[in-house]
């Protein structure tokens, strides 16, 4: 008699297919890790800023000059040594290393990268700075030297940022040749990237790792349920809402670095922001705790002075509280500058990005404490870049992290000369600041780098070019048995891909 | 009826360059340029110089009504244009990502119809029973919770406790089969669950009024069996709402699996075009959305004809 299914057995099997044993949906093969990206780059031209995705991918297949190790310091990459020679000279020695076409890295490939880097159509994002080189000497295939047009004291970080990497001087632009650990072997637009491990890569015993896959979960409660759900082995971005639930979870591991920060800036070229003294009581006026709280879950800290980050070198403890939370004061600096009833502007912001929308509300509420009627204008990111850099706004929020950990990246945001740009105040210029900013460029000793920077951020705090807000976490989560891999500090945390050499995984 | 077939293929390509004419004339006066915002991944400030530059590569320095003229010409030539961030073929990238979406669509289909319509059919003609109510309160639940929150349990159940299949992402077809499958499980159950809902509703009104119709009682009388009574005459009566509802859902959903593409991390087509608006690739946006806009049309020829085939009435209109 053939076995029926009756009506109790059905349901008795279906309440027990929960308790059955079936494995993961993801096996996890040894060797090979798999990384939750939270966008696809739009693009992987080895000089152009496309993003953080496009960094990390960058420095799977790419190696530059120099880099950062785990502890943030400028260690040597393609350029085994590098020293100063004179003022506004450079040397750079090249170690023996490969490319992924079997060509050996020489002086000449370097000065092409330089070459194509600075040239008038070029889009890259160092374009300006190589454009400040005079000319570059490669005496022999392992030198370069590199002469400034004025000296640049930053220009080591330059060439360790991942916008600059080396690659050969065969590679057609579409298709770069790179020296880095890994190969790139395939890949889906918008869904993943495969590299593989470079045989011949110059450091004895790297990479660990045999491949990476790089799959795309733009959703930030996606990637880390793949994490969870064993899907994937090391995702980025997380959200600061799950950074709980992973430190908890004996199965992963979470970390995280203050790197990134929101800010405030302002239009200059018109009142009521064009006085310093109503930026400097906006600055006042905003209680930095609601922020972390609101917009981070409580996973960042107030920054109530220029980003310089604690482990910095240039951090000044005794402005670290220059904008300290003083509705009173805010209260005087406004009736000082001729608005004791209040005044009514627009605070740009986007809603693209829960962080920016919701720092923009806590702002506006904290603003109406001292009479600043700020409404809201939340277009979506696209449009807020194009207002901002156009100046159409009379405050926005803003929200970047700096190049590097030294202090010539604030000029970025606080060097009303440059042109105009959405992560800069609009049209605010503080002639001092820009004379000093220039100064620290050129000034090699640290202690009076130091001296400049200090002065800088003294005059920032009274003169509010913009208002710091919020250093907000940034997180890395992996599995426990991912090992090597390490979130690097401060403004170098989209620099971590670098790790991915000595990452193993299994 | 070849008349009538003619004269509404005509009226779509009409409509389509509509669609086509207003796409462009939307997505280039919304503000946001593509350049700027290409040279701006990762909040850094790119140099005027260097976004002039790439204006001019990409052609967007032209002004807008010559833009438009070379637009139309390509489109005259079946070319979609290419990306402005990547110069990929905007129709190689849709002709890759369409089929996924057709899929998650006809799979949320199938299993809408195998659900709803046996379920309206047996809600009908057992109106007012105990699993008439339940399956109606069912439905209404169904309807009325959003699609990412049905993604999101599934995903915590299906994924995060009990592991049966990914939480989401894509497995290609000819590379892993069973695991192409487990990963459209959970998207297409998502998007099915409301579907179902509407046909389970749609289906049991329809049954519910044509069983009481006088040549529905007039088959009884002549002692026609039960089962061909449901099939023949009533449901092939009542199917011709149900077929209209369906395919008005499936042409929506055509742009609208965006948010189940998201919570998946479904490599579609509505997924793709977020993207194109974000980044405001042009020929992307233009393209998917011209793609789109002629399936709809394409679709609603197909309801048409469906008419037909159910209701012969239909063919001599």
């Amino acid at each position: 008699m053939p076995p029926t299914l009756s009506r109790r057995s059905f349901v008795a099997g279906s309440a027990a297919l929960p308790f059955l044993c079936i494995a993961s949906a993801a096996a996890r093969t040894p060797g090979i890790l798999v990384f939750g990206l939270s966008s696809y780059p739009p693009s992987l031209a080895p000089w152009a800023n496309a993003g953080t995705a496009a960094g990390t991918v960058k420095l799977m297949i790419h190696r530059g000059l120099l880099s950062y190790d785990a502890n943030g310091s400028l260690r040597g990459e393609l350029a085994e040594q590098w020293t100063q020679d004179g003022p506004a000279a450079w040397i750079f020695k090249l170690r023996e290393a490969v490319f992924h076409n079997g060509d050996t890295v020489e002086s000449a490939d370097v000065k092409w990268n330089i070459e194509q880097i600075s040239a008038e159509k070029s889009t890259a994002y160092f374009r300006a700075e190589m454009q400040g080189i005079e000319r570059i000497e490669t005496a022999d295939a392992r030198t370069v030297r590199i002469v400034m047009k004025e000296p640049a004291a930053s220009l080591p970080q330059w060439f360790a940022s991942y916008h600059l990497p080396i690659v050969s001087r065969k590679s057609q632009l579409s298709e770069p040749i790179g020296a880095g650990p890994f190969v790139m072997k395939s890949q889906e637009r918008g869904v993943f990237l495969e590299v593989e491990a470079f045989p011949k890569y110059y450091k004895p015993g790297l990479p660990k790792l045999k491949a990476i896959r790089a799959v795309v979960y733009a959703d930030e409660n996606l990637r880390v349920a793949a994490l969870q759900a064993g899907d994937v082995d090391l995702i980025e971005y997380v959200p600061w809402q799950s950074m709980d639930a992973i430190s908890k979870d004996p199965k992963l591991a979470l970390d995280t670095t203050d790197g990134p920060f929101m800010y405030l800036l302002f239009n200059g070229t018109k009142p009521p922001f064009n006085d310093a003294r109503v930026r400097q009581a906006v600055a006042h006026a905003i209680r930095r705790d609601d922020i972390v709280k609101a917009a981070f879950f409580g996973r960042g800290s107030p920054l109530a002075h220029l980003p310089i980050t604690e482990k910095s070198e240039f951090f000044n403890p005794e402005l670290k509280d220059g904008w300290n939370y003083d509705p009173a004061l805010a209260r005087k600096l406004m009736a000082d500058a001729g608005y004791p009833n209040g005044l009514s502007c627009s605070l740009l912001s986007t809603a693209q990005y829960g962080m920016h929308k919701d720092t923009a509300e806590v702002v506006q509420q904290n603003l109406a404490a001292i009479g600043i009627r700020a409404e809201l204008n939340l277009p979506d990111w696209a449009t807020r870049v194009t207002l901002g850099n156009r100046g159409q706004y009379d405050m926005a929020v803003g929200g970047t992290a700096a190049d590097n950990n030294d202090p010539d990246g604030l000029a970025n945001l606080i060097d009303g000369s440059l042109s105009p740009s959405y992560i800069r105040s609009f049209g605010v210029r503080v002639p001092r600041i820009e004379e000093l900013l220039k100064a620290g460029r050129a000034e090699f000793d640290p202690a009076k780098r130091k001296a400049i920077y200090k002065e800088i951020e003294a005059l920032a705090i009274t003169q509010a070019p913009i208002a710091g807000l919020a250093w907000r976490s940034q997180g890395y989560a992996m599995a426990k048995d991912v090992t090597g891999f390490k979130n690097l500090p401060g403004a170098l945390t989209f620099s971590s891909g670098i790790t991915l050499e000595q990452t193993n995984a299994g | 009826m070849l008349g009538y077939v003619v004269r509404r293929i005509c009226v779509a390509a009409g409509l389509v360059l509509i669609v086509a004419t207003l796409v462009f004339l939307a997505i280039h006066l919304v503000p946001g340029d593509p350049a700027e915002l290409l040279l701006s991944q990762g909040g850094v400030a790119p140099d005027p110089a260097t976004v002039a530059e790439l204006r001019e590569k990409l052609g967007l320095d032209a002004p807008l009504l010559d833009q438009y003229v070379n637009y139309l010409a390509a489109l005259l030539h079946g070319n979609l244009g290419s990306s402005l961030i990547d110069d990929h073929s905007v129709a190689a990238e849709i002709a890759l990502r369409l089929p996924r979406t057709l899929e998650l669509i006809a799979a949320a289909a199938v299993l809408a119809i195998l659900l709803g319509l046996p379920a309206g059919t047996l809600a009908a003609l057992h109106a007012g029973s105990l699993a008439d109510r339940l399956a109606s309160a069912a439905a209404g639940i169904a309807l009325s919770i959003p699609v990412f929150v049905v993604g999101t349990v599934a995903i915590l159940l299906f994924a995060q406790k009990l592991r049966w299949v990914p939480a989401g992402g894509y497995v290609p077809f000819e590379r892993d089969a069973l695991g192409h499958l487990l990963v459209l499980a959970m998207p297409a159950g998502t998007i099915a669950l409301g579907l179902a809902a509407v046909i389970f509703r749609m289906t049991r009104t329809s049954v519910l009024e044509v069983a009481a119709r006088d040549y529905v009682r007039a088959a009884r009388a002549r002692g026609i069996a039960p089962g061909r009574i449901v099939l023949n005459h009533i449901l092939r009566n009542a199917l011709l709402p149900v077929v209209t509802v369906l395919a008005l859902h499936l042409g929506s959903l055509l742009g609208g699996t965006v948010l189940v593409e998201y919570v998946f991390n479904w490599p579609g087509l509505s997924g793709y075009l977020v993207r194109a608006v974000e980044l405001r690739d042009y020929p992307e946006v233009t393209g998917i959305v011209l793609v789109i806009s002629i399936l709809f049309v394409l679709l609603n020829l197909a309801v048409d004809l469906t008419y037909a085939v159910l209701d012969p009435r239909v063919r001599h209109v």
